[in-house]
């Protein structure tokens, strides 16, 4: 198994503060990995700085083979064309419409003819599961589902290797959120994607997730599948999972 | 590498149908050049089998337009099997298949420009319902703030009366001294020829008493402050603040609107007046220096040629302008929508439709006032 995204020692500082003082995992070929940790605990920084957008302090990130805090611009924008990145908020360009937010980055880095296009832009729709009347839809007129699901569109357009998702099921009811969690496994399965993802949502991570990652005061204090990790005797991650022992428990009646 | 090689498929008709082999790469990159070869082929009646064993590429794109040829050349995927590829790939040509099965039809058509044009002059015209709906919320605030003054928004008036009038002073007293000053020159040069000298004063006074101060404050209002109500409302309405301002049970005509209209109403004439004054200063700092008539002889003469009710009218034109601008800003704000191009059209428009506005309004004025007298 070939890892697709290696952090080794990553240091960030910020405000004064060590966000992260040495964190290292890494992300198999066709994994699907959660980052989890308390707010604040820099999920959502660490994920920004393995796509390019922020710098860390120190350490080494190796995306898709290349190592991204010696690559030149040019070099970082062409790795950049090789995943794909879902926002916390959606992020879609809120005067174009679904099908054109699709189409962006196709007539960006493609000389695909507008016919291809179209029905390369349908096709990320319906695989995004979007209803196709939904296309000609500005974000504003859409739902927080609806939304997340065309940054999803979008973000397949160019045939990511691998996707990295800042909390894909925040904000949205558990229906809609489980719905999301069994889209986003059948699109990695089927279509060979890796991913890494950021997130609060237990269920997510007992339901569709291979591995996970926690980090917790600046560091990985575990890693490993998610009943493993479940079991590792730290104080924080005993309290995380326990808050669904519980409320699982008055569910059940016991 | 032969020719046949590097061939994308070869089809080779068999009993049952054909047997299509897919070699090399299906890729979003190779999509065009296989779209071309794809146009050119000849599909066998009967079951198709597509082998995949040759692949070193497939993505979704390349399934997809497998799919959408065959579809077009009347092969429907339920006549296709599958065989020879990898596992890995299997699942993704499932699932495209499966999804692009369940697409609809085709979106509507795009019409041409009379249906744009249509389209335009129905949305503009469906505005003008919108448009009597805020000035029925705007007079229906105004009246509740004279019913229950204690309702209205002292503290709110006067930020804004500030930020439109005392920081517009500056910019007004600048612009009004210089075309006092360039209109008392040009004027002048005229004016010498015929040895009448002592005219600039009534040429100056009456020509910035009546028109060209209240037209350049009420431009410089549109400018400036149209422009900052519009923007400062829109970024409301995208932020939700204007529903948050709803929903705390205040009234955003009262809290948003009403404030910056009584300010820049109040503001205008008091500007336009200053104008006024600076402008004849700049005449006269000409006067004095190129035509040799000293402050003492301009100022006794301007006591002689400038009836009070000319700078009268042009004073209680400012109130007029100044409405105008603040309704066409406001509503504009409101009008914006949640994205981000919405506030700078929006904007835009403001400071377009209140000059457009401000010029008419000027010369609705000019008609009715020779009229009058």
């Amino acid at each position: 198994m070939s890892a697709v995204l290696e952090l080794e020692g990553v240091r960030t500082r910020l405000a004064g503060q060590w966000l992260h003082d040495g964190v290292s995992f890494s992300v198999n070929k066709g994994e699907v990995v959660a980052l989890i940790g308390a707010s604040g605990s820099g999920k959502t920084v660490l994920l920004r700085e393995c796509v390019g957008l922020l710098r860390p302090d120190g350490g080494t990130i190796k995306l898709l083979g290349q190592d991204l805090l010696r690559l030149s611009p040019q070099g970082l924008n062409q790795v950049r064309r090789r995943f794909g990145m879902l926002f916390q908020e959606g992020a879609l360009f809120s005067s174009l419409t679904v099908a054109e937010n699709v189409a962006a980055p196709l007539r960006e880095h493609t000389d695909l003819p507008a016919r291809l296009r179209d029905q390369v832009v349908a096709l990320d729709i319906r695989l995004a599961g979007l209803p196709p009347d939904a296309a000609g839809k500005r974000p504003a007129e859409l739902s927080g589902g609806m939304k997340k699901r065309a940054a999803l569109a979008r973000a397949l357009a160019l045939q990511p290797e691998m996707l990295l998702l800042d909390e894909p099921t925040s904000g949205l009811d558990p229906i809609s959120a489980r719905e999301f969690d069994r889209l986003l496994r059948t699109l990695c399965d089927s279509l060979g994607l890796t991913a890494l993802l950021t997130t609060h949502d237990l269920d997510t991570l007992w339901g569709m997730v291979d591995r996970v990652v926690v980090l917790h005061g600046g560091k990985v204090i575990a890693e490993g599948p998610v009943a493993e990790v479940a079991k590792v005797d730290q104080p924080w991650i005993q309290s995380y999972f326990s808050v669904r022992r519980q409320s699982k428990g008055t569910l059940d009646g016991i | 590498m032969t020719m046949t090689d590097r061939r994308p498929f070869t089809l080779e008709p068999t009993e049952a149908g054909g047997v299509v082999r897919l070699a090399g790469e299906w890729r979003l990159a190779d999509l065009v050049e296989l779209d071309r070869v794809l146009a050119g082929a000849v599909w066998p009646k009967g079951r198709l089998t597509v082998d995949g064993a040759a692949l070193t590429g497939l993505d979704s794109a390349g399934v997809m337009l497998l799919y959408r040829r065959l579809q077009a050349a009347g092969v429907p995927w339920s006549r296709v099997d599958l065989t020879g590829f990898d596992a890995d790939c299997l699942p993704l040509v499932e699932l495209v298949a499966d999804r692009l099965a369940a697409l609809g039809p085709p979106p509507p058509p795009q019409f041409g420009w009379l249906a744009r044009l249509g389209r335009r002059v129905s949305s503009a015209l469906g505005a003008l319902p919108n448009w009597l709906y805020f000035l029925g919320q705007v007079s229906a605030a105004l009246l509740e703030s004279l019913r229950l003054p204690t309702g209205f928004r002292a503290r709110e008036t006067v930020v804004q009366l500030e930020a439109v009038g005392l920081r517009a002073v500056p910019i007004v007293a600048l612009m009004t001294f210089l075309i006092g000053v360039v209109f008392a020159y040009l004027l002048g040069i005229q004016i010498k020829k015929y040895g009448a000298n002592i005219f600039i004063v009534d040429g100056v006074s009456m020509a910035m008493a009546r028109e060209l101060s209240p037209l350049l404050v009420a431009i410089l209002m549109a400018g400036r402050s149209g422009a900052a109500f519009t923007a400062q409302i829109g970024a409301m309405k995208v932020t939700e603040e204007i529903d948050a301002i709803t929903t705390l049970g205040l009234s955003p005509m009262q809290v948003l609107v009403l404030p910056r209209l009584i300010a820049i109403i109040v503001a205008m004439p008091l500007l336009t007046f200053f104008g006024d004054l600076v402008g004849i200063a700049g005449s006269a700092v000409v006067a004095a220096s190129q035509l040799d008539i000293t402050l003492v002889t301009f100022v006794n003469r301007l006591k002689d040629v400038l009836p009070l009710d000319m700078v009268v009218y042009g004073l209680y034109k400012a109130p007029v302008f100044a409405a105008a601008i603040a309704l066409i800003a406001c509503r504009n704000g409101f009008a914006v929508s949640r994205d981000a191009r919405s506030v700078g059209e929006r904007t835009t428009s403001t400071v377009v439709t209140s000059l457009v506005a401000v010029i008419l309004i000027n010369a609705l004025f000019a008609i009715l006032h020779t009229e009058s007298t």
